[in-house]
């Protein structure tokens, strides 16, 4: 395996504000080789924008990052003079975001937008970068795209905003190219076209490419690789089929369980996890997803799990796994996934009570959903 | 310029054309329902008094005045003036439009320019002292009445300023710049004035574009140009900046309108011979087509300058089409 | 981001979003006055304004000396002890001239904020809900006036009016309700569209009864501090009519005509404290109100988020 193109280690960023200390990004490491499309996933609020936006720099007050080395090209781009990092941003890593229409400056061109990418920097030659800006749109596909340069973003529908935004992303050629939802706010069948022509770069042009997002199905679609994270921390990591087929975490599993299935009975209910993640500013002591996993034990309670190496090339974050629980309770014909239901572990007592607990007492006077089968 | 911008310049210009007849003709009514005339004095009376009424036609059913003048008024003769027995208005009111173009001119200059940099800096150092000084400054200068500033003014550059330098620096009272010429005596004069007019706006200025500045900056595309690495003073002037200003432009219809009248009162203190001097003074001395003419012209200027703001809006944000 | 927390106190669980505690919903008139009350600027501009006012209705029973007693004092005498703001060029007292001066001012800036107020509400709303040729009326004339400044109408009203407090307000509210009208007609544009309007409409409503109990009320924020904002600049325009020479009869004294008087003597030679004790006395009315006007909208603009 070669070097990574980029190196993150022990990263932590929080947030001053009023209420406390938000810890948004807790101890997190990854690695970027070249050429892979990496995939970073979790619900909202569980860090995953944010770990991209410390890489560059771009966490902005309240905000900071406290620990960790971000190591790029043998810099630790967080000690870099701001320069040095202004010249990586934009012309080796770039980003890419949700919404094309509010990413866009309203009031100027879109070629001038582009064209501005890469004045910013000395890598494309002042001479080239006006052809360059039309062989870009070709690339990501944008119809007749001589005179698109010269329209505003609102003249643009929403799919073709989001291909200007990546044509200026890769306007310099960087080596990583770092997506951040660039699909939540388009049409599915939008969609797709994006990801099939954000993975065609990918093998073209040999960009490494760290796509964060929070629907799985994208990332089946176009990652080989994927991080799940939650409150704050990775909490598993591996190759995608590997993770999709063996989940070892029961936050993944619970994940992939929780996705709607076309095959499913239609009678069915939809199945959620129960619970809502935890306070960042106090998490809980112990592994964060304790409050709500059906497989926890004593342990998870008071010491919160390193990332081990659960399968070749699959780390998970947890004293349980999904082997065990599959073996020892059950997990393979489990009706009732409620925290603590499958091992049969409650909290010790003095821990506070957790809301997932209240909802837990609450939810023991409703009647067992009927006719609810179990779909393998 | 698109077909649709023509046909809204054409609207606008005929609303101005309406415009002008009704304030014109409000103006002629109220200005000749004034009790007396310019030509009662002691030795005027009676028959003669008469006679020289007639001359100028002034024995006439307003109606007719009015018309008469409009027919005029149409081939650009705004008629005789009553004092100044032979003058024609028309060119009288040339001379001081383009005394108070300067003049207006000029404040409209300082007083965007000084709110937009004040409303800038304060943004960018929000909620430090530079901020507080600057939010301060602005809401003084709404506060302040331009004469007040105009009266210190004199007070400081054009009395203290003689006394304690013995006459060795001394600022040019009255006016002295000529007419349509530059130089640096011209530019001297002009500056006190329009600082006087100016400060007033450059206030409200301040505080629109700092709040919009404050706006604009939490904007996903900020957020793009900073991911781009672009240099943070381009991101705060081309990307910010320039999208703060389309607030700006929403405010200056009534910051044209501010300085106009700023011009009016300043021009009474400092004696400088424009527009605004004369139309007081005509009032006074019944020199009633001086008056409707300068209200007139006013009323195009106005109409004019707004028009222009409009325009320029559309500048600013291509996303306003007509 | 939905986080849950036990609050210490009791046990139910307290849902809330991205920090900040949900409380139970307080009316619009509670919360914004709670603000209000939280910015010091405009509780000490409120302060001042109140104190104002008294000092007015004071003014109108008793000053330190007759304002208009010639020779009260000797002339251009330098404030003292006796008379703390010095005497004017005609030997009378200026403290009492500024006091009675603020008789003058308030009763502008009041009564064209009423003008404003009724009119050009009433007009605003008839135009923006009712529509078609009304409102084309209304547009028309109001657009016309737009571009001229206020300040013209109401020299040339004044003058042919003749010199009188009322006259003076009635040439500053002529033009002055316009932009009250023009604000409301805006508003009424956008509320009637809204759902319960609809609904009161197609129920069978009367009209005015819409008018007064749905969009009227709707549309009070902006009106209010519009209404409020129309104080200082009816202040102001008042200052610039009577500086300029347009006065108000003596012998009643105001704030304009006494710096005009000021400015004079100061070109003539003299001291400048005639000048600047009538500037002061306008320039902190004006803040006061500002700052007041300023606090209110950002009490009451739902959009702040602080």
């Amino acid at each position: 395996m070669s070097d990574p193109v980029l190196d993150v280690k022990h990263l932590s960023t929080s947030f001053f504000t009023d209420d406390g200390e938000v810890k948004a990004v807790r101890d997190v490491s990854l690695q970027l080789y070249p050429g892979e499309t990496l995939g970073i996933v979790g619900e909202s609020g569980c860090g995953k924008s944010v770990t991209a936006m410390s890489v560059l720099g771009l966490v902005q007050r309240p905000g900071r990052v406290v620990a960790g080395e971000i190591l790029f090209k043998g810099r630790d781009l967080l000690k870099v003079p701001s320069d040095e990092l202004r010249q990586v941003r934009g012309r080796d890593i770039a980003m890419i975001f949700q919404d094309p229409l509010s990413s866009m400056n309203p009031v100027l061109r879109v070629g001038f937008q582009i064209d501005e990418a890469m004045y910013a920097h000395d890598k494309i030659p002042k001479e080239q970068v006006h052809s360059r800006d039309v062989e870009l749109l070709k690339q990501v596909r944008v119809p007749d795209a001589v005179n698109r340069l010269r329209d505003y973003p609102h003249q643009f529908s929403g799919g073709m905003r989001q291909r200007a935004m990546i044509a200026m992303g890769l306007s310099n050629k960087p080596q990583i190219l770092i997506a951040d939802e660039p699909t939540t706010a388009l049409d599915v069948t939008v969609q797709a076209q994006i990801l099939e022509l954000l993975r065609d770069l990918n093998q073209q042009l040999g960009t490494s490419i760290i796509l964060i997002t929070h629907n799985l199905g994208v990332v089946a679609g176009l990652c080989t690789r994927v991080i799940v994270m939650y409150a704050g921390e990775i909490v598993e990591e591996g190759p995608v089929e590997q993770i999709f087929e063996h989940p070892q975490h029961p936050y993944t599993w619970s994940l992939l369980r929780s996705l709607p299935r076309i095959d499913a009975n239609r009678k069915d209910r939809l199945r959620s996890i129960e619970g809502l993640p935890p306070d960042l500013i106090d998490p809980p002591p112990g592994c964060e997803f304790s409050p709500r996993c059906p497989f926890r034990i004593e342990r998870c309670f008071s010491e919160d799990p390193d990332l081990a190496e659960v399968a070749p090339r699959q780390h998970a974050a947890c004293w349980v796994t999904m082997d065990r629980a599959y073996a020892e309770m059950n997990a393979g014909s489990i009706t009732d996934t409620r925290p603590g239901a499958a091992s049969g572990v409650r909290p010790p007592k003095d821990l506070e009570p957790s809301a997932a607990e209240t909802a837990e007492t609450a939810m023991q006077s409703e009647p067992e959903p009927v006719g609810a089968d179990e779909q393998a | 310029m698109t077909r649709g911008t023509l046909v809204y310049i054409v609207q606008r210009a005929v609303l101005i054309a309406f415009t002008v007849l009704v304030v014109s003709f409000g103006v002629f009514y109220v200005v000749h329902s004034l009790p007396g005339n310019a030509f009662i004095s002691d030795r005027l009376h009676g028959r003669a008094l008469q006679l020289l009424l007639h001359q100028y036609g002034l024995d006439q059913p307003i109606i007719i005045q009015y018309w008469n003048w409009l027919k005029g008024a149409i081939h650009g003769d705004l008629g005789i003036s009553l004092v100044t027995r032979g003058a024609a208005v028309t060119p009288i009111v040339m001379q001081e439009l383009s005394v108070s173009a300067m003049v207006g001119g000029a404040a409209l200059v300082f007083t965007v320019g000084l709110g937009l940099l004040f409303g800038v800096l304060a943004a960018i150092r929000q909620n430090t002292w530079v901020d507080y000084l600057f939010t301060t400054f602005a809401v003084i200068g709404y506060s302040v009445p331009s004469f007040v500033i105009g009266s210190l003014g004199i007070l400081v550059f054009a009395q203290w300023l003689n006394t304690v330098t013995s006459g060795a620096v001394y600022y040019p009272l009255p006016w002295q710049g000529t007419y349509g010429g530059g130089g640096i005596s011209t530019l001297i004069s002009i500056s006190l004035p329009a600082i006087s007019i100016g400060l007033y706006t450059s206030g409200q200025i301040t505080r629109i574009t700092r709040a919009s500045m404050l706006e604009v900056t939490q904007q996903d595309y900020i957020r793009t140009a900073r991911a781009k690495g672009l240099r943070a003073r381009v991101i705060t002037i081309r990307h910010a900046l320039r999208n703060a200003l389309v607030p700006v432009m929403s405010i200056m219809p009534s910051t044209v309108l501010g300085i106009l009248t700023g011009v009016l009162v300043i021009e009474n203190i400092y004696g400088i011979p424009g527009l605004g001097k004369e139309f007081v003074e005509s009032i006074f001395t019944h020199d009633y087509n001086l008056t409707v003419g300068v209200f007139t012209i006013y009323t195009v200027l106005i109409g004019v300058a707004n028009l222009a703001v409009d325009l320029l809006y559309a500048v600013v944000d291509p996303r306003i089409r007509y | 981001m939905a986080t849950t927390v036990i609050s210490p106190d009791t046990d139910v669980v307290t849902e809330y979003a991205g920090g900040t505690l949900a409380r139970e919903q307080v009316s619009l008139w509670r919360d914004g006055l709670r603000r209000l009350r939280r910015n010091k600027l405009a509780v000490i501009a409120m302060v001042f304004l109140v104190l104002l006012a008294l000092e007015t209705v004071v003014s109108l029973f008793w000053t330190p000396y007759d304002p208009n007693l010639v020779g009260a004092c000797p002339t251009y005498a330098f404030p003292s002890a006796q008379h703390l703001m010095g005497c004017d060029d005609l030997g009378r007292d200026e403290l009492s001239r500024v006091m009675v001066g603020t008789q003058v001012s308030l009763a502008v800036g009041l009564a064209t904020a009423f003008v404003v107020l009724v009119v050009g509400v009433l007009v605003g709303l008839i135009a923006g809900y009712l529509r078609g040729w009304i409102d084309a009326l209304i547009s028309l004339i109001i657009n016309i006036f737009y571009g001229v400044p206020p300040i013209l109408p109401a020299i040339a009203l004044y003058v042919l009016l003749g010199r009188s407090v009322q006259n003076i307000i009635i040439a500053i509210s002529a033009t002055a309700w316009m932009d009250m009208a023009r604000l409301v007609r805006g508003q009424a544009l956008s509320i009637r569209e809204r759902e319960y309007v609809e609904a009161a409409r197609s129920s069978g409503s009367k009209t005015r009864k819409i008018l007064f109990t749905h969009v009227f009320p709707n549309a009070l924020g902006p009106i209010i501090v519009q209404a409020t904002f129309s104080i200082p600049i009816a202040i102001l325009t008042a200052a610039f009519l009577t500086f300029l020479g347009f006065g108000v009869p003596p012998p009643q004294a105001d704030w304009g005509g006494i710096a005009s008087e000021g400015l004079q003597s100061l070109q003539a030679g003299f001291d400048p404290y005639i000048l600047l004790f009538p500037s002061i006395a306008i320039s902190l009315t004006l803040l006061a109100f500002n700052f007041f006007g300023d606090g209110l909208r950002d009490a009451f603009d739902p959009r702040q988020k602080r």
